[in-house]
């Protein structure tokens, strides 16, 4: 394995991060080929944190831009401050000054809102951008993010071109409730969180909830991975497993039991049909055959 | 600047994915190449995942690069014959055309094929949208069952104003417009620049927004008198409006989309003679179910999904009642297209059926022209 990649393990697994090879190794490219990354997974497995990692491991600012529907330029890159103008021109009407001079002040810096595109090409140092379930913003906006990432411009028409000095470090993620655009993805790189095996589960549950009976971790390690296999609604990510085992902790349970479950269920089983068949497949076989490791 | 060998290793690299329908762009290979810079070559897993972060773009495509991978690490370290042999079958999508009436093929294809060949013929300009003189009555009422080929050019236009219907979805985005709406600061102060004063004022509305269709076409052997006719309207459908998936099922599911993008009828009947179990028995359940696993992420809110289907179901009808209520929920509305009710005899009992009719939101004949002009009437969400 590459030096540097071991590095950015070794440096992932310092910022909280339990990692693996596929993931150092496509930041290490993102970061050597100065390109996006495009995350993609079920909900979940800790996609978005990528992104927070790679900041603290960089010691750089994170600029977070969420989509949703109907997102647009205005939202994402900039957008005149019209109340603050207006009031400005109101407040000096009576001094008669230059329409010119009036336009050029109320065209400035002052009274521009930096929205999180524009904020992450004018930082100092190379701050890391994420683009948070870009799935979630239409394909209008797809096509206006290609255009800034291209070459890191933009172009003001009061103010003038903008270059960044120091492009950021881009990472996107899609929870693949829409399909995006291939010219979207052929100029990301492209990375495929899976749910995680049992043990960097184990090691994500050891290392997340501090004070977590080894025994307790390892019994929702297993848990969690034959769960995954029966076929749910709502299969349950990582999250759920960090917020079902520190529910755990907190009950200072030190192994799964059937009443245990049962009353915690609600932290890892999020749709009413998926809890009524686990309910059922319990009451049949028990709860040992959840807690056996896979063939 | 990469190694020449390396370089020339991994173009012939990307030469295979794409024979094997990886659209792998220049830029990512020339990406890749300087990606392997950063890499350890000693480490196969290293090169492997480096690799795939840089020329696999979705999921699916990861089984193609990983069977494409392992073959060519073995033919890297034996010998270049076994390399020529690998990238020498060409690719179904460069097969050279089959004669028209090749033996063995199955009737319908026959059928389909002879159809391909009309659609061809006045294949001239651009195929879809062009007005015909006249339209008899007689035609709009008549069964599919009974329709020629050579009628179809009111069939193209029908489709044509479905898709225009589509197109008339609200969007979030808004847009400017003359008067009411909600206040553009934006531009209204832009306007007034001038004058010193906000006289006029400016407004925005939602933007209309595009539908996406979501087709999933009966194809087994009792829908067989019209599934040549509803393979015509996937296909003009899907040329007509851009955000179309189109699935066919029996047995399995197999998406057809791409299948359809073909530029002629005929290329797409060609194409679609790899789709299995064509004409087969049904069970709309389990292909519901695989829709769901593999698919769901097509349907949204603003997602109609339209099931051709005549409901005879050899599954599960519990199974089918399960899978549509879980694309029911996701999708702006559920239509359930069956040709056999344009027969003022028939009643949906089919198990299937009876099963998936309090699901649906519109269940309607797909029988002829007149009961596709009101399904068109139909499909604004």
């Amino acid at each position: 394995m590459r030096e540097e990649i071991r590095k950015i393990q070794a440096l992932m697994e310092a910022a909280e991060y339990v990692t693996d090879a596929p993931v150092a190794t496509s930041v290490h490219l993102a970061l050597n080929l100065r390109k996006p990354l495009l995350i993609e997974g079920h909900a979940g497995v800790g996609k978005t944190e990528v992104a927070k990692v790679m900041a603290r491991m960089l010691e750089t600012n994170l600029i977070r831009l969420q989509c949703y529907e109907g997102l647009d330029a205005a939202a994402a890159l900039y957008e005149w401050n019209y109340q603050k103008q207006l009031l400005h021109i109101k407040l000096h009407e009576t001094a008669h000054r230059a329409v010119d001079q009036e336009e050029h002040e109320i065209f400035s810096e002052p009274f521009l809102l930096k929205r999180p595109l524009l904020q992450a090409i004018t930082q100092e140092q190379s701050p890391v951008l994420l683009v948070d379930e870009v799935d979630r913003a239409d394909e209008e906006f797809e096509a206006f993010m290609l255009e800034i990432f291209s070459d890191w411009q933009v172009t003001i028409p009061e103010i003038g071109t903008i270059k960044a000095t120091h492009p950021p470090h881009v990472i996107l993620t899609s929870n693949r409730t829409r399909e995006l655009s291939d010219a979207l993805r052929r100029r990301c790189l492209y990375l495929w969180i899976d749910y995680p095996g049992f043990e960097k589960e184990v090691a994500i549950v050891e290392r997340k909830v501090p004070g977590i009976n080894a025994r307790l971790a390892r019994e929702v390690g297993r848990f969690m991975e034959s769960l995954r296999r029966v076929r749910l609604a709502k299969v349950p990510g990582v999250a759920e497993t960090l917020d079902w085992a520190t529910a755990l902790a907190g009950l200072h349970a030190d192994h799964l039991d059937e009443t245990l479950v049962t009353e915690t269920l609600g932290c890892v089983l999020k749709d009413a049909d998926d809890i009524k068949r686990f309910r059922a497949e319990v009451s049949k076989g028990g709860l040992s055959p959840f807690l056996q490791a896979s063939s | 600047m990469a190694d020449r060998s390396l370089t020339r290793a991994v173009v012939r690299f990307a030469t295979l994915l794409r024979r094997q329908s990886l659209p792998i762009t220049p830029r990512q290979a020339i990406d890749a190449a300087r990606g392997l810079e950063h890499l350890d070559l000693g480490d196969r897993q290293e090169v492997y995942v480096g690799l795939r972060t840089l020329l696999v773009t979705r999921p699916e495509e990861v089984a193609i690069f990983d069977r494409c991978f392992e073959a060519f690490w073995r033919m890297r370290t034996e010998a270049d014959a076994v390399a020529e042999a690998l990238a020498g079958p060409s690719p179904p999508g460069e097969a050279p055309e089959p004669p028209v009436d090749s033996q063995g093929a199955r009737k319908e294809r026959l059928e389909l094929e002879g159809w391909g060949d009309e659609e061809e013929a006045d294949e001239g300009g651009e195929p879809l949208g062009v007005p015909v003189a006249s339209e008899a009555e007689a035609l709009v009422t008549r069964d599919f069952s009974t329709f020629s080929a050579d009628q179809l050019d009111e069939l193209l236009r029908l489709t044509v104003q479905i898709a225009r219907r589509l197109a008339r979805r609200v969007s979030r985005r808004r847009r400017p417009v003359r008067r009411r709406g909600r206040l553009d600061l934006r531009r209204t102060l832009r306007a007034n620049l001038t004058r010193g004063e906000i006289i006029e004022l400016r407004y925005r509305q939602r933007k209309r927004r595009k539908v996406r269709l979501v087709l999933l076409c009966d194809v087994s052997g009792s829908m067989d008198l019209y599934s040549r006719f509803l393979l015509q309207f996937l296909f003009a459908l899907q040329h007509v409006f851009a955000r179309v998936e189109t699935f066919t099922f029996s047995v399995h599911l197999t998406r057809v989309t791409d299948y359809l993008r073909a530029r002629s009828y005929r290329e797409v009947l060609r194409r679609l003679q790899d789709v299995r179990d064509w004409s087969g028995g049904t069970r709309i359940g389990e292909s519901l179910a695989e829709f769901n696993r593999r698919w769901t992420h097509l349907v949204d809110r603003r997602t109609i999904v339209i099931l051709l289907s005549d409901g005879w179901d050899t599954g599960d009808p519990e199974v089918l009642a399960t899978e549509l209520l879980r694309i029911k929920r996701r999708a702006g509305r559920v239509i359930w297209l069956n040709p056999l009710l344009g027969n003022p005899s028939y009643q949906p009992l089919t198990r299937g059926m009876a099963a998936a009719l309090p699901l649906v939101d519109h269940f309607a004949a797909a029988h002829n022209l007149a009961a596709l002009r009101e399904l068109a009437d139909r499909l604004h969400l």
